[in-house]
């Protein structure tokens, strides 16, 4: 993928274009949440923040991750900081919902999940892909483990409700079939001197050895069903020990019928640069990074501080908020510098005396529409019958993914499987609903792929980002035209506003975006601080 | 429902999903998915109970968290139906716009057709306790300015 922001506007486009129609519902996730930009993260390790003027303050409006990490910086710099959060809890959108959890969504309908012990589901982000150095620094700094995160599964399923009569297929059956098929004709063609005036005859023939290999073709460069084929799709019967241990060949899928199903779609999910092994997951839910900021930072934050006006002048900025539980009150706290982490949509409807500039950006973002549902089941059927063992099943359903647990594998009792996650047009009907119709819907959906699930299923909990209290969506959409026209102005700092957040990044929706945003803020803020002295 | 899922248009993204393979189930008890439906006529209900209340609540009673979403209920700038078209037309603060061209490439957009666009506005001014007087018409909603044109 490109990673060249300045790239003329048609070739991001025609990119985009390409993604959707080449990749799967990963791609599609993934094309969302960076329209186009996989840029690798610009983290360059810890922040040099030396020289912080005696006494100066920062006010962080958010104890999200930009917010929480932009503070352990500034602290350890010298700096005095508070952090408002809305929430009684740390993290943000960093968040694992396990048993005993309530969400109360906006409008009022509360959940409360009564996953088992140890299970839980991430609502909002729930893999770090390698490159982003950022997250996995902190990760480190603050002693939280990690495990891997499975993007790809080899005996997880392609699914199209309109194909093979609407049975799964597994991905690695589609994957050898279609690119041993793709391989034959490529080979083929080669030999029919089709390509003579594109590849020179010596490479003609190292390119059949590789087609040979890469499709798992035969001495004569035909896919057909023989042990090697069989090796990449996997045997009718595996074979084993004993006696009755010789195997039985499978055999391969017509390339018309996976032309038609469009399930080749889904193969390339996991060669997204955001998506490609290894990836992770914290141990216990994507939520202990935020935990372990929260415990780091401990009392510079103060909970359930719901912000209603942001104000600043040439000494210094003030911020009146309301503690939650006590409506009607008006607190206010002061600094000279301020750090807003908080979603534009909310920022958007709080006074803040910034240019109109910046108001404008804040202003021009809207948000997407997405929801995640986790369902428990009182057994691990996908691993006990099926051998599926973490990784994602995509499918053309309205749920997209089914998203095994990566952890815990063979545990007894019951499990937790991601059994929505939803985008788009569909998100928002699934955020229509109440919570309990969209478990039911997502319950139903799953059925077509798991026939046990509703033999199986114990409960489930379903997080709508646009009915999230905290966010009022899942993250900022991004356009190249609102790119060109506000981006650099959300980012420029506004008299003594810093903003930070995925939305002030390239790297939309991602964690990564709201470390490097934070970084990049506090380092700009830092060298006005010092610029200025203590006090302006 | 099925005449919804008939009559919705959500061309953008559709078209993105299903060549996504992300989308796009026939199965018979997803009609009321109106994401995989392309005729243009859904009616404001419709409209209404499967995209605008998932934000604007059931009532239109709106709600509030750190933000809010705006309560339609007993809204006096209904008074104007070329506020609330442009709105849904261009989108506001974090709503999205619903009325983005065709042609223009916005990836999770939802995309309403000016008859859409009227009879949703029509719906809510004249739902939820507002009685404003005076349907719109798709024509009318045409002639307002749309985003990205």
């Amino acid at each position: 993928m490109e990673n060249n922001s300045a790239a003329p506007s048609p070739s991001r486009r025609d990119l985009l274009r390409m993604i959707g129609v080449t990749a799967g519902g990963a791609a599609m996730y993934q094309a969302m949440s960076s329209l186009g930009l996989a840029a690798d993260s610009p983290y360059r390790g810890a922040v040099d923040l030396q020289g912080a003027p005696a006494g100066a303050s920062v006010l962080i409006l958010g104890a999200g991750i930009a917010g929480m990490c932009a503070a352990y910086e500034l602290r350890n710099a010298g700096y005095q900081v508070q952090v408002l959060e809305f929430n009684g809890r740390a993290g943000g959108r960093n968040w694992s919902l396990r048993g005993g959890d309530s969400y109360t969504e906006l409008g009022g309908l509360t959940q409360q999940c009564r996953f088992d012990k140890d299970l839980y589901i991430n609502p909002g982000p729930w893999r770090i892909p390698y490159h982003h150095r950022g997250m996995l620094s902190y990760c480190k700094r603050l002693g939280v483990p990690l495990e891997p995160f499975l993007q790809v599964n080899y005996n997880a399923y392609l699914h199209s409700s309109r194909a093979f009569g609407g049975r799964p297929r597994r991905y690695r059956e589609i994957k050898a079939d279609y690119q041993g098929h793709v391989a034959e004709l490529l080979s083929k063609a080669t030999r029919q001197n089709a390509l003579d005036g594109s590849v020179s005859k010596e490479d003609q023939e190292k390119l059949l050895e590789s087609l040979r290999g890469w499709g798992a073709l035969d001495k004569n460069n035909a896919y057909v069903s023989n042990n090697t084929s069989s090796e990449r799709r996997g045997y009718h019967k595996d074979p084993g020990g004993g006696l009755t241990a010789s195997p039985v060949l499978s055999e391969p899928i017509g390339l018309a019928d996976i032309l038609d199903s469009k399930l080749w779609q889904g193969i390339a999910a996991g060669d997204i640069f955001d998506m490609q092994t290894a990836l992770f997951q914290p141990v216990g839910g994507m939520g202990r990074v935020g935990e372990a900021f929260g415990r780091e930072l401990g009392p510079l934050i103060r909970y359930n501080s719901k912000v209603t006006a942001i104000h600043q002048d040439d000494r210094g900025v003030n911020v009146a908020y309301e503690d939650t539980r006590k409506p009607g009150t008006q607190l206010n706290a002061g600094a000279d510098w301020c750090l807003c982490t908080i979603p534009l949509p909310i920022l958007a409807q709080i006074p803040m005396n910034v240019g109109p500039a910046l108001a404008a950006a804040i202003s021009a973002v809207p948000y997407a529409s997405a929801v995640k549902v986790g369902l428990q089941f009182k057994r691990r059927f996908w691993e006990e019958d099926e051998h599926i063992y973490g990784g994602i099943t995509y499918t053309d359903l309205p749920i997209t993914t089914i998203s095994y647990p990566n952890t815990g594998f063979h545990s007894g009792g019951k499990g937790v499987l991601l059994g929505a996650y939803i985008w788009g047009a569909n998100a928002m009907e699934f955020t229509a609903m109440t919570p309990d119709e969209r478990v039911r819907k997502a319950v139903d959906y799953g059925s077509q792929i798991h026939p046990q699930y509703p033999q199986e299923f114990d409960n489930g909990v379903a997080v709508a980002w646009h009915r999230s209290p905290f966010t009022m969506g899942c993250f900022g959409m991004w356009t190249e035209h609102t790119r060109a026209k506000h981006y650099d102005d959300l980012c420029q700092i506004d008299g003594r506003i810093a903003l930070a957040g995925e939305h002030a990044s390239y790297i939309s929706g991602w964690q990564e975006g709201a470390v490097t945003s934070a970084l990049d803020a506090i380092g700009r803020l830092h060298q006005r601080a010092v610029a200025q002295g203590v006090k302006a | 429902m099925n005449a919804l899922f008939r009559r919705v248009k959500m061309r953008r993204l559709a078209a993105l999903l299903v060549a996504a393979g992300a989308a796009a189930s026939t199965h018979a008890d997803d009609s009321i998915f109106i994401s995989r439906s392309s005729i243009s006529d859904a009616g404001g209900a419709d409209i209404y109970g499967h995209i605008c209340q998932g934000c604007h609540m059931p009532q239109g009673q709106g709600a509030v968290g750190a933000g809010h979403y705006p309560k339609l209920a007993g809204d006096p700038a209904l008074v104007s139906w070329q506020y609330v078209a442009l709105t849904v037309l261009a989108g506001k603060n974090g709503m999205p716009a619903f009325g983005v061209p065709a042609d223009q490439f916005i990836l999770g957009a939802v995309q309403l057709s000016d008859a859409q666009v009227a009879e949703v506005v029509n719906y809510v001014r004249s739902h939820f306790g507002n009685k404003w007087k005076g349907g719109v018409t798709a024509d009318q909603v045409a002639a307002l300015p749309h985003p990205g044109k």
